[in-house]
C-alpha cells in the first residue's frame, strides 16, 4: 500500500530529479532593507499640563487609548504596593458606575479596560473598536480622574494580590529579581523594595489608597497616546471635554539611585532545584547618553537577540540553557545591565565560565566587520518589526517620553545603531561589563552550586552572602 | 454590510500629514486579500501583500502536531521541531539563525496540537534568500548525533524551566486535557517525559522527517511587503523541486461522547495556593454550534464583564482573574483540528473549598443552560469577537494574520474563509447558544482539575 502511493507521488512531483548533488539552487543575495519610519504625529499640551500625543497608525479599525500617569512604586514611600492596591480599586467603580458598569462599557467598545501599576507610573487604558475612541477617551478619564475607590472592595483586591505575590514568590525567577533589587539599589530604595514585608500589603486602609491617589494623580503627571485609526477632530474634542477640568496636581518625581558597587555574590537555596536561576548585573550607561547606542549593539551581541554569542555559545553549543539572555534596564535617572539564565544545576560553573570567556572576548578582540554589521542590521530591523502595532508604537513613544528623551530620539535611533564601530563595541564591553566588579544571584541547589563557584576564578574570592526571599 | 479592505485601509494610512487623516473606516466585515495556489508537490502558498512596513513574514506550517507522535517517544514532535533549526545541507547549522538576524529579522517556531509552525518577520529584501532557507531545510535538513544531543539538552532545559522547576507545572495545559481525553493521542503528555526526550534516536528523526515534513503536508504563507508575481516565482523556483511524499495517514485521534464527570487532584510541591481548572469537550470546528461556542466564551470567560468573571472575581471573591478560552492554553479557536477542550482556571485561597467553587461555577452555567442570552449581551459578545479578531488581524509582525491564514489552508484548504469568519459568528442566535450550552455545558461532559499546595505560602497575610 504504502509502495503504491510512494509511486503516485512521485508522479506527481516536478520533473526534477530528487535533489542530486548540485540541483539546489546558490543563496540568492539579500538587498538592502528599505528606510522604515515611524508614523508621523502630533503632540499638545492642555492648559493644565496633560500632554497628549495623537499616532495615527495601522490597519484594522481600531484605536489603543492610553494614559500614563507618573505615580507608581517610586511614589510610594515606605508602602510598598500601596500604587497596586490603588490601581487594582481604580477598576472597582468611577464617576457613579460600578466595575460592572466600567466592564460592560469597555467590552460594549470592543475593549478591555486595563489598570496596572508599575514601578514608574500608572497606565490606565483599553484598545477599542474605532468608532468608540471618543466614549473610550471618556471612560479611561473618569477612572483616571473620578475613581470610587470603594471601600467594599479594598479587602477582596488586597487578598488577590496578596495571592499573586504569594505565587510569584514561589517562581525562581521572581525569588532572583527581588534579590537582585535589593542588592544593586538597597532595601530602602523603591528599585529594591518590589515586595512588601509580612503583613503589610493586608495593612493598608481606604484612606491611605485615597490619599495616594489625591496625592499622586493630576494632568502635570500624565500623558494621553491615542494611536490607530480614528477620527482626529471627534478624538481632540473627546479629549478636551474629558480631561480639561483635570486638576494639575504636582510635578513627577526624579529619584536618585546611585548602585552598590560590586563584586558581591548573593545565593538563595532552593535545594534539589533541576536548574540554578542567575542573574548577573553591571552598571550601565543612561539612556540618551553617547555611551547609550553603543552599549546597546554590544549588547545585542553578546546576549540580547537569538544570534548572540552568549546564546550560540551555552545554548546552541553546549544545551546547558534555553533561556539565556541579556538587555539593559533604563529607567529616567539611571541603567542596569542585566543577563539572565535558567541553567541545568550540574552546569551552572560552566555557564559562567562560557558567560566569562564571551564578555572577555568582546573586550579583547574587535569585532570582525561583517558581524559587526550583522548585529547593527538586526538592531535596525528590529525597530521595524518592533513598532509594527499602535499599541506598540505607544510604548515605544511612552518610553521615549519617560525617559526623557528628546522628540526626535526615534528618527535617531536607526542611523545612531547603524554607525556604531567595532572600535566602539570594544570600548562599550570594557567599561560595559568589568567582570571584577559584578553582582551575580544565584538561585539554586547550594550544595551542588556553590562549589562549581568557588572553582570559577571570577568567582572564587568574592564575598557570598547566603540570604532568604521574601 | 461595507467591507473595508486592506488595500483601502492602506490607502488611509499612508496619508502622512495628520490634517489629513482619514476617519475610521465604518465597521463592517472584515476582507483580506489573498492569492492562494498548490505547486504540483502539493505545497499549498497563500501570499497576501500590504505596505504596512517594508517586512515580510513567512510561516511554514507542517501537518504535524504533538497530538500524533510515537507512543514511546512522548515530547518527539517538539524535540523535532528544535532539530529543523540545526542545520541543512547547504545552511550549516548556526546559518539560518544567524542569516536572518543579520538581515535584520526574527523567527521562532512552535509546536501546537495539529501543526508544528516556523515563522520569520524580516526586511522585504531578505525574502528570497528566507525562502531559499527554508526550502532547503524541508528538503535536505541535517540531522546527526551531534544536533540531535545538543538539542535534547536544550529542550530537557525548556522542561525544566517551564515545568519541572515552576509552581503548578504541567497544570492546566497539560493536564487538564490528559483528564479529559481517552485517546492516547489526545491525552498523553506532549510535552514529555524527560527520559522519553532522552532517548530519542537519529534514525527515530529521520523517519519522522520522512513522513511529515513534506511538502503536500505543509503550507507556506508570505504576507506583506511583496510582489506577488515575483514572490510565485521565487516560490516556485525553491521549493518546486522538493518531491512530494505518499500523503500523511493521520491515525483516529477522535473522541468519545464523555458521559460521567471527571475529577482528579494533585499536590504541587511547588505552589503555595490552590488552583482550579474545568475543561468541556467543544463542537465541531466549523459547525454552528462551534461558532455558538466562540460567543459563549466570550460571554462566561473573556473579559472583566464575563459572567463567570462577575460570579467567581465580583461577585464572590473567590478569584482574582480567570484565565480560559477555547484552546485557550496554547493557541485559540480558529488554529487547531480535531477534540479540544474550552477551559478555564485559577489560583484562590484555601478558604474556598472546591465544592463551593464547583457550586459557584454550576450556578453561572445553569443559568446559560437554562435562560435565552440577552440580544443585548450577544451582541456584546459579538463586538468583543470581532475586536479580538481585528487585534490578531492587525497584530504584531503580522504573526496572527499569517497563522490564521496557514491553519485555514492546512486544515480546510481555504484562506479565504478567514473572510467569512465574522459572518459564522454573526449567525448565532441566542436559541443556538442555549442548545449548544445544553449540550456540551453539561456537568457529564466537564473534567475538574484541582492542585493542592504542597508549599508554604509566602509574602505575608
Amino acid at each position: 500500500m504504502k509502495r503504491a502511493l510512494l509511486a503516485f507521488a512521485v508522479l506527481l512531483a516536478a520533473p526534477v530529479p530528487a535533489l542530486a548533488q548540485d540541483s539546489f539552487p546558490p543563496a540568492p543575495p539579500i538587498a538592502d532593507p528599505k528606510p522604515f519610519t515611524l508614523p508621523a504625529t502630533e503632540t499638545y499640551t492642555l492648559p493644565n499640563g496633560l500632554q497628549v500625543t495623537l499616532i495615527p497608525y495601522g490597519i484594522a479599525p481600531k484605536t489603543v487609548v492610553s494614559l500614563r500617569v507618573r505615580a507608581g512604586a517610586v511614589n510610594e514611600g515606605d508602602a510598598v504596593w500601596l500604587s497596586e492596591v490603588t490601581g487594582a480599586l481604580m477598576k472597582e467603580g468611577a464617576a457613579g458606575k460600578t466595575a460592572a458598569d466600567l466592564a460592560a462599557a469597555a467590552a460594549g467598545m470592543g475593549g478591555q479596560l486595563d489598570v496596572s501599576a508599575g514601578m514608574q507610573t500608572t497606565g490606565i487604558g483599553t484598545n477599542v473598536l474605532s468608532e468608540y475612541a471618543p466614549a473610550a477617551i471618556q471612560l479611561v478619564s473618569d477612572v483616571a480622574i473620578r475613581p470610587t475607590l470603594p471601600a467594599s472592595e479594598l479587602a477582596r483586591v488586597k487578598a488577590n494580590l496578596g495571592r499573586q505575590l504569594s505565587v510569584a514568590l514561589s517562581q525562581p525567577g521572581t525569588v532572583a529579581d527581588v534579590a537582585l533589587g535589593r542588592t544593586v539599589y538597597g532595601a530602602n530604595h523603591p528599585y529594591g523594595r518590589l515586595i512588601p514585608g509580612a503583613g503589610q500589603l493586608q495593612g493598608y486602609t481606604i484612606a491611605q489608597v485615597r490619599a495616594f491617589h489625591d496625592g499622586q494623580f493630576g494632568a502635570k503627571r500624565a500623558h494621553l497616546y491615542v494611536a490607530g485609526r480614528f477620527d482626529a477632530v471627534a478624538v481632540k474634542a473627546a479629549i478636551d471635554k474629558a480631561f480639561a477640568g483635570w486638576a494639575a496636581g504636582p510635578a513627577p518625581v526624579m529619584l536618585e539611585s546611585p548602585h552598590k558597587p560590586g563584586p558581591q555574590i548573593v545565593l538563595i537555596d532552593r535545594p534539589g532545584a533541576p536548574q540554578t536561576t542567575l542573574r548577573l548585573a553591571f552598571d550601565a550607561s543612561r539612556a540618551g547618553t553617547d555611551a547609550d547606542i553603543p552599549q546597546r549593539v554590544t549588547n545585542a551581541l553578546l546576549g540580547g537577540a537569538f544570534s548572540s554569542r552568549i546564546t550560540v555559545n551555552i545554548r546552541e553549543d553546549k544545551g546547558y540553557t534555553y533561556s539565556p539572555y541579556s538587555d539593559i534596564d533604563f529607567s529616567p535617572e539611571q541603567a542596569l545591565w542585566g543577563f539572565q539564565a535558567d541553567v541545568t544545576t550540574e552546569h551552572t560553573g560552566d555557564s559562567l565560565k562560557e558567560v566569562f570567556k564571551e564578555i572577555r572576548r568582546m573586550q579583547t578582540e574587535p569585532v570582525p566587520a561583517e558581524e559587526a554589521k550583522g548585529i547593527r542590521t538586526y538592531l535596525a530591523g528590529l525597530f521595524a518589526i518592533s513598532n509594527s502595532t499602535s499599541a506598540a508604537v505607544t510604548g515605544t513613544l511612552a518610553t521615549r517620553d519617560l525617559l526623557g528623551l528628546p522628540a526626535d530620539w526615534t528618527e535617531r535611533y536607526v542611523p545612531a545603531v547603524l554607525a556604531v564601530t567595532p572600535e566602539q563595541m570594544m570600548a562599550s564591553a570594557r567599561a560595559g561589563y568589568p567582570i571584577g566588579k559584578l553582582i551575580l544571584v544565584v538561585v539554586g541547589d547550594l550544595k551542588t552550586v556553590v562549589p562549581q563557584l568557588k572553582a570559577q576564578p571570577e568567582l572564587a574570592n568574592v564575598p557570598m552572602t547566603t540570604v532568604t526571599v521574601p | 454590510m461595507r467591507k473595508w479592505s486592506l488595500a483601502l485601509a492602506l490607502a488611509a494610512a499612508a496619508v502622512p500629514a495628520l490634517a489629513h487623516a482619514q476617519p475610521a473606516a465604518p465597521a463592517g466585515a472584515l476582507h483580506v486579500d489573498t492569492q492562494y495556489f498548490t505547486l504540483p508537490n502539493g505545497l499549498r502558498v497563500v501570499l497576501t501583500k500590504d505596505s504596512i512596513a517594508p517586512t515580510v513574514t513567512v510561516g511554514v506550517y507542517y501537518g504535524i502536531g504533538f497530538r500524533v507522535e510515537p507512543r514511546d517517544r512522548t515530547g518527539f514532535a517538539h524535540l523535532f521541531e528544535h532539530l529543523m533549526f540545526q542545520g541543512s545541507k547547504h545552511a550549516p547549522k548556526g546559518v539560518f539563525d544567524t542569516t536572518i538576524t543579520n538581515s535584520g529579522g526574527v523567527n521562532n517556531g512552535s509546536t501546537r496540537f495539529d501543526f508544528t509552525n516556523y515563522y520569520e518577520i524580516l526586511p522585504s529584501g531578505a525574502l528570497e534568500r528566507m525562502l531559499w532557507l527554508e526550502a532547503d531545510r524541508m528538503a535536505n535538513p541535517v540531522i546527526d548525533d551531534v544536533v540531535l544531543k545538543n538539542q535534547q539538552g536544550v529542550v530537557g532545559n525548556e522542561i525544566k524551566v517551564n515545568v519541572l522547576n515552576q509552581p503548578y507545572s504541567t497544570w492546566p495545559w497539560i493536564d487538564l486535557p490528559m483528564l479529559a481525553n481517552t485517546n492516547w493521542y489526545n491525552s498523553h503528555n506532549f510535552y514529555g517525559d524527560l527520559k522519553e526526550v532522552e532517548a530519542a534516536t537519529v534514525p527515530d528523526a529521520q523517519s519522522f522527517s520522512k513522513q511529515f515534513y513534506r511538502p503536500n503536508n505543509a503550507v507556506l504563507v508570505i504576507a506583506g511587503d511583496l510582489d506577488y508575481a515575483a514572490t510565485r516565482a521565487m516560490v516556485e523556483k525553491y521549493f518546486g523541486p522538493i518531491p512530494a511524499a505518499a500523503p500523511v495517514a493521520q491515525p483516529d485521534i477522535s473522541e468519545p461522547r464523555q458521559t460521567e464527570e471527571k475529577f482528579r487532584s494533585r499536590v504541587d510541591a511547588l505552589a503555595p495556593k490552590p488552583g482550579y481548572a474545568a475543561g468541556y469537550h467543544v463542537p465541531a470546528r466549523g459547525t454552528p454550534e462551534w461558532y455558538a461556542m466562540g460567543l459563549i466564551d466570550q460571554i462566561l470567560v473573556q473579559g472583566d464583564d464575563s459572567r463567570l468573571f462577575r460570579k467567581l472575581v465580583t461577585d464572590t471573591g473567590i478569584a482574582g482573574e480567570i484565565d480560559g478560552g477555547i484552546n485557550g492554553d496554547l493557541g485559540n479557536m480558529f488554529n487547531y483540528r480535531g477534540p479540544m477542550l474550552w477551559s478555564f482556571s485559577f489560583t484562590h485561597d484555601p478558604t474556598h473549598s472546591t465544592a463551593q467553587i464547583t457550586q459557584a461555577v454550576d450556578e453561572v452555567i445553569e443559568e446559560l443552560r437554562s435562560k435565552p442570552v440577552s440580544a443585548a449581551e450577544l451582541e456584546r459578545a459579538r463586538t468583543k469577537m470581532r475586536s479580538a479578531l481585528y487585534g490578531t488581524i492587525d497584530g504584531g509582525g503580522r504573526v496572527g494574520l499569517v497563522d490564521l491564514l496557514a491553519v485555514y489552508a492546512l486544515f480546510d484548504n481555504d484562506p479565504a474563509a478567514v473572510n467569512r469568519i465574522e459572518a459564522g459568528f454573526a449567525q448565532v442566535t441566542p436559541a443556538l447558544i442555549q442548545k449548544t450550552a445544553q449540550e456540551y455545558l453539561r456537568k457529564t461532559n466537564r473534567s475538574v482539575y484541582v492542585i493542592a499546595p504542597g508549599a508554604q505560602a509566602k509574602g505575608g497575610k
